[in-house]
């Protein structure tokens, strides 16, 4: 079991700059998940790990060891593909065995191997099946035992589960993390969707233009983001965000006038001087109705979800604002209400997107 | 009720669109075909009726020497070009596919030329370049066999040049049928295989060539039946000869139809043409099919 060691990383297609100096370290035995929007370029960053790519600069390590010009199969990585990548041609336990059999593997050891994979991805009724007759989930789950037979130091995974529907892809999650348990791999794992990022992830590495904006556990991203980025792509729906200028400070308070309204939010640093434009963002589910003070709103849809619903609604300056209510089943539709938060659940950015604490 | 007329309905608008394609059908195949078995049971000459003779025409094909030294060109034909022709044009293709953007293009362009010229172009080309005297590819003989060899005048290179030509000629649709079924295998399955360990052996054996199976199925039945077809580099070469050891099966139906003026033998000839190919292009595709069917 190695951890992956990523130092001062870059790659570029031609004069294209498409990953501008990434470090990042994914520790031996954890679940690490790139997350970023489109384009920014996950799956590249994956595949210079998985050797299917050359590096423009910097340093690749796998288990201490430096990997950056060694060939993809003597990487001790094995990679799932979001388009599965199975061989068309051969039946379920061929497309399993056949690093085995490029090896030259002993007969009884490549059947051995695949049963004990089968046996884990409950694909024993499959193994004489091609591909082509098998359903999404089951050809995801060969990709998957294609990796495991070759017992490798390190999965990777890009973006596995974007081919299936919801409810397969909740049930895949599921099992990917029982996976993980039970081999105790290291994993890394690349997808756009934050929901995937959050509940999969021992560590998160948001990714964006190149750049990781921030890692971490995702309840530290969720709850301590380091920009404005990261507050706003982690979280589902996404965080409220106002912009306001502030207009007194006082007891690692300040207030923020913002939105026709005003916002108090807490911070440890310096405070900033009255006049100073800031970002504010609040979570939906900190946002709550007051009966004064806060930001004026109008309701416009309720999404009812039965145990809660998120409320959307248009401040006065037009912005949108989503809040989350929970156990009140009273309609707020069309009303006009004022909404707050308590001071230290509101964080502040300056306008280039860094975090103010 | 209503869905009773409807499918009526259906089924006549169904009937009036293969419609034409049934009576132009019948009209130039079905006919003909019947023509010519017909005529193949009589004396008929060129053009006009003849007398029926019954078995009379096959009885005298199946004691023709020219009947079974074109059989036996028509196979040695087929042995000097299927095969290689495919071997040769996945080689191009490989190496083709390999090349970038503006480079592939150029190659494919200079691959494909030449099946685009017409076929007495060719065989002047070719005439020429293989001229007893003054040709530009003698000195290879004559370092070979140590004297210039009149090509398309000795029995034993005769055929050999002939396919030559033919695969020259024919080749650039061949490399774009397997070019476009090199596409069309998705590349990461060669990165799974790289990761899987494969070298590059392994990558040909074990991805490229089962996947490209069905592919090379097609190309080697349209090669064998247009091979089995061969008549005009034949006929512009070397017509027949020397002493007839280059003919072949259409190049007789030609000469007795044409020269000879006998419509009934020349019927039974290409009858059973038509059957050798029939017969020899199914049973092939379906064998290929078999092949392939162990491991898709
Ligand atoms: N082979 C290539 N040649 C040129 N540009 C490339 C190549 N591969 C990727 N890129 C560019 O690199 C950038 C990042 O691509 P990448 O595939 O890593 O994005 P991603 O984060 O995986 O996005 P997605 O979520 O859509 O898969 C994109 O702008 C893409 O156009
Ligand atoms: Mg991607």
């Amino acid at each position: 079991m190695s951890g992956v060691k990523l130092t001062n990383v870059r790659k570029s297609f031609g004069p294209l700059d498409v990953i501008k100096d990434v470090s990042l370290e994914v520790p031996k035995g954890e679940f690490g998940v790139f997350v970023g929007p489109s384009g920014c370029g996950k799956s590249t960053l994956l595949r210079m790990i998985a050797g299917l790519e050359d590096t423009t600069g910097g340093k690749i390590e796998i288990g201490g060891r430096d990997v950056t010009a060694v060939e993809p199969a003597k990487r001790g990585v094995a990679m799932v593909f979001q388009s599965y990548a199975l061989y068309p041609h051969l039946s379920v336990a061929e497309n399993m065995a056949f690093s085995l059999r490029l090896s030259r593997a002993p007969k009884h050891e490549r059947e051995e191997k695949v049963r004990e994979a089968a046996r884990i991805l409950q694909l024993t009724d499959h193994l004489d099946k091609k591909p082509s007759a098998l359903s999404g989930g089951q050809r995801q789950r060969v990709a998957i035992g294609r990796a495991i037979v070759r017992e490798p130091e390190v999965f990777l995974f890009d973006e596995p589960l974007s081919n299936l529907d919801a409810e397969l892809r909740v049930q895949m999650r599921l099992e990917l993390t029982r996976l993980h348990r039970q081999i105790g791999a290291t994993m890394i794992y690349v997808t756009h969707d934050q929901v995937e990022a959050m509940t999969l992830a021992d560590d998160i590495y948001v990714l964006k233009g190149g750049h990781v904006m921030q890692s971490g556990r995702p309840l530290s991203l969720y709850d301590d983001p380091d920009n404005r980025f990261v507050a706003g792509f982690i979280g589902s729906p996404a965080m409220n965000f106002v912009t306001g200028k502030v207009t007194g400070t006082g007891n690692g308070i300040a207030r923020v006038a913002c939105a026709d309204g005003t916002l108090d939010v807490a911070l440890q640093g310096a405070l900033p001087g009255p006049g100073a434009d800031i970002i504010l963002g609040v979570r939906p589910e900190h946002l709550a109705p007051v009966e004064e003070g806060g930001l004026p709103v109008t309701v416009e849809v309720a999404e009812e979800l039965g145990g809660s619903s998120f409320i959307h609604a248009r401040s006065a300056t037009g912005a949108d604002i989503v809040f989350e209510r929970r156990g009140q089943r009273d309609r707020l539709d069309g009303q006009s209400l004022r909404i707050a938060a308590p001071a230290e659940n509101v964080l502040a950015f300056l306008p280039d997107g860094r975090r103010l604490r | 009720m209503a869905i009773i007329r409807n499918k009526r309905r259906h089924g006549l608008v169904a009937l009036s669109l293969i419609l034409p394609f049934l009576a132009i059908f019948a009209l130039v195949f079905a006919y003909p075909l019947y023509e010519v078995v017909r005529l193949s049971f009589t004396d008929a000459p060129l053009i006009g009726e003849g007398n029926w003779i019954g078995l009379d025409n096959y009885v005298r094909l199946f004691s023709d020497r020219i009947f079974y030294i074109s059989i036996k060109n028509n196979a040695y034909f087929v042995v000097l070009t299927v095969i290689p022709t495919t071997l040769i044009a996945m080689v191009i293709a490989l190496a083709v596919n390999r090349l970038s953007g503006r480079w592939q293009a150029l190659a494919l362009v200079l691959f494909f030329t030449p099946y685009v010229l017409p076929v007495s172009v060719v065989t002047q080309i070719w005439a020429w370049m293989l001229d007893f005297q003054f040709g530009v590819l003698q000195p290879v003989f004559t370092f070979f066999t140590g004297k210039p060899v009149p090509v398309f005048k000795n029995p034993y290179w005769v055929l050999p040049s002939i396919a030559v030509v033919t695969i020259w000629w024919t080749n650039g649709f061949n490399v774009l049928l397997i070019l476009a079924g090199l596409r069309n295998i998705p590349t990461d399955l060669y990165e799974a295989a790289a990761l899987d360990g494969a070298t590059r052996r392994q990558l040909f054996a074990r991805i490229t060539w089962p996947l490209l199976w069905p592919v090379t199925a097609l190309v080697l039945t349209l090669q064998l039946i247009l091979q089995l077809k061969l008549f005009d580099q034949v006929y512009l070469l070397s017509e027949g000869g020397p002493f007839n050891t280059s003919y072949v099966l259409l190049l007789m139906v030609y000469r007795e139809a044409f020269q000879l003026n006998h419509g009934g033998y020349a019927a039974a000839i290409s009858l059973i043409l038509f059957l050798l190919i029939a017969v020899v292009s199914v049973l092939q595709y379906q064998l290929l099919r078999i092949g392939r069917g162990k491991d898709t």
